[in-house]
């Protein structure tokens, strides 16, 4: 079996990378056009009429990805910022730098220096003292520190861990400095100007589509962040025909939709589906993001076939987080009674049928099984599973014989759980006469694995009441949850009695 | 539910086999304009069943809105031609668009065919969830 995954690797330990390309290279894989929609790829030697077109080029490199921080255009770099402040100096006085340069020397534009020190908190003295080692750049228009036409950054890098933190951190517990970690030398430090930032993703701050906005949510809605990149590693764009079987309250399948996706999502909870009230619901959210309405039907995931004919591939991508009991409980259709009671006939198309529990590991397998049956070739399919610590991922993955495993991208949550985003593209035709076999093979370790799964829920528990505050934050958690239950009702009674006044 | 949607739905019940196409009784129908995109159109074409979109089309046609079915809803033909390349006329292909995704039945009920058994449509949402004795 294939290790896909390299824990404690280089990569694994440097979760700020910064990748550097030659600037003709990376323009050579995109094209630029002008504000006449004319493209304009073949003068990019005259670099000031590339710097407007770059950076749109560049915005549009940033609305796609979402873990881009900014585009830095670098004028030098070094080990300690004296070092980067002399590489900088010595782009100056190269043809090249004089000519990158000039741009900016003639400019009475606003201008500002952010300094970006990773993983600690320096003052503003501190910062103004690595400013001025920059000051024989000598930019002649005015410092504005708000939203100033030209943006340069020094950023300074230091070791972090795999979670993001600083190995040596600068700073105590109790915001003391400590001398020994302070006294380290810095990994490097860059200097450049940001050709694109956040700032520019799709015309305004990736905040915008953040959930704290979001009309409509619930516990499982997936954070943004994450939803874009599910999306590109489903390869999502104008025109993929998008499906997220667990589709909730459509957080998944808004991103779908932003790439462009034609969306359809399909869930066994009407509740969820129809939302708190027309104000609130799935196509609400979509509609505040000024996309097309979602297709939504109320089906079951384990009967797929049985509710939608099969006979051709039609999706070119499925992203989904599919339910784990953890934080809602998995459903599927059946009656858990031997002898389920008959439905009366007028009754019937009104009634909200009985579920029963989805075992985990039969998520998994139908999930995949209709994955492989429902994609196009090449189409991908891409899910998030939690795991503890023990999760192997040669053996506690589920499998398909249809379906390629391509990436596992592995994030910490807490100390004992974190949560994997699996992509897998279908490489080989399904063929529906072997489905039991299909499904069989599954997991190929037993349902072991997926029982790991069924069980974090439980596991995390019993992790947390070995802690010896665990009854006293028990019971303060509860108190507050009720404090808020009556605080919404007073406001609900209180809204109330206005309008009826009114 | 877009016309797209329903091509695919299915009645399984008691394990029937012939549940397809399911029939249409729309209560209330919307009509909502989206971007036309010719090469979207074109290649969802060999995925759907035309007989089924236009027996579809005669079931919104016929009740619902009339109205709306007379000022809106296009008139599709008994087959689709394509010209040597497999490329469909952009003027259909526009019509097909229309067909597929901008009609929207927001209540009312698809009926199997074989059993009469009625799925309900509630804001736009079918509910397909077969109870336990249908399974």
């Amino acid at each position: 079996t294939k290790n896909l995954e390299e824990e404690g690797s280089e990569s694994a330990d440097r979760p700020f990378l910064i990748l550097s390309f030659q600037y003709d290279y990376v323009i050579s894989k995109f094209n630029i056009y002008n504000d006449d929609g004319e493209c304009i790829k073949d003068d990019i030697s005259e670099v000031s009429t590339l710097d407007k077109n770059s950076k749109r080029t560049f915005a549009s490199i940033l609305s796609r990805c979402a873990l881009i921080r900014s585009v830095i255009e670098l004028w030098g770099s070094g080990t300690t910022t004296d070092s980067c402040a002399n590489s900088v100096k010595t782009l100056s006085m190269n043809e090249h730098g004089i000519k990158l340069l000039s741009r900016h020397m003639v400019d009475t534009t606003s201008w500002k220096i952010t300094v970006h020190t990773l993983g600690s908190k320096y003052n503003r003295e501190e910062q103004n003292e690595m400013r001025a080692k920059f000051s024989f750049l000598n930019f002649p228009g005015k410092i504005q520190m708000k939203d100033p036409l030209h943006e340069y950054i020094i950023i300074r890098e230091i070791e972090l861990d795999f979670k993001g933190s600083p190995i040596y951190p600068r700073r105590g517990i109790h915001k003391d400095i400590i001398p020994e970690h302070d006294k380290l030398p810095p990994l490097a430090v860059y200097f450049g100007r940001i050709l694109g930032g956040r700032r520019d993703w799709r015309g305004g701050r990736l905040e915008k589509y953040n959930l704290k906005s979001r009309t409509y949510l619930g516990p499982t809605s997936m954070d943004s962040e994450l939803s874009l990149i599910m999306t590109n590693l489903g390869k999502v764009r104008k025109g993929s025909f998008c499906f997220d079987p667990f589709v909730g309250t459509g957080s998944i399948l808004l991103t779908c939709g932003l790439r462009g996706g034609y969306c359809f999502g399909t869930d066994i909870d009407l509740r969820v589906l129809r939302g708190r009230s027309q104000n609130e619901n799935v196509f609400c959210n979509f509609e505040q993001y000024k996309l097309e309405r979602p297709e939504l039907v109320r089906s079951d995931n384990a009967l797929y076939d049985r509710h939608y004919r099969c006979h051709k591939p039609i999706y070119d991508a499925i992203i989904c987080d599919p339910p784990y009991g953890i934080r809602a409980g998995a459903r599927k259709s059946g009656s858990k009674l031997d002898q389920p009671r008959a439905v009366p006939e007028e009754h019937r198309h009104d009634h909200i049928a009985q579920t029963k529990t989805y075992a985990v590991s039969d998520v998994m397998a139908d999930l995949l099984d209709v994955a492989a049956r429902t994609l196009v070739m090449g189409g991908r399919l891409v899910y998030i599973i939690p795991s503890m610590t023990d999760f192997d991922v040669n053996t506690d993955l589920p499998r398909h014989e249809c379906l390629n495993l391509l990436h596992i991208c592995y994030q910490p949550l807490q100390t004992e759980l974190g949560r994997r985003t699996v992509t897998m593209e279908k490489v080989k035709e399904y063929n529906p006469e072997l489905k039991d076999k299909y499904i069989e093979s599954v997991w190929i370790n037993g349902t072991d694995a997926a029982e790991k799964c069924e069980r974090i829920r439980e596991r995390l528990l019993e992790v947390a009441k070995l802690k010896p505050d665990y009854e006293e934050k028990a019971a303060m958690r509860k108190k507050r949850r009720q404090e808020t239950k009556e605080a919404k009702k007073k406001a609900k009674y209180a809204n109330q009695a206005k309008s009826d006044s009114t | 539910m877009r016309l797209l949607t329903h091509n695919y739905m299915q009645s399984t019940v008691k394990g029937t086999e012939r549940g397809y196409p399911l029939k249409i009784e729309a209560t209330k129908i919307e009509f909502e304009a989206s971007p036309f995109d010719a090469e979207f159109i074109q290649a969802l074409l060999p995925k759907i069943d035309y007989t089924t979109l236009l027996f579809a089309l005669k079931q919104i046609s016929e009740n619902g809105n009339a109205d709306l079915a007379q000022t809106i809803i296009p008139e599709l033909p008994e087959s689709i031609k394509e010209d040597g390349e497999g490329e469909v006329d952009e003027a259909l292909l526009k019509k097909l668009h229309t067909v597929m995704f901008d009609i929207h039945v927001v209540e009312g009920e698809l009926v199997c065919p074989d059993t009469g058994r009625r799925f309900n449509i509630k804001m736009g949402i079918p509910n397909m969830i077969l109870h336990a004795d249908e399974l």
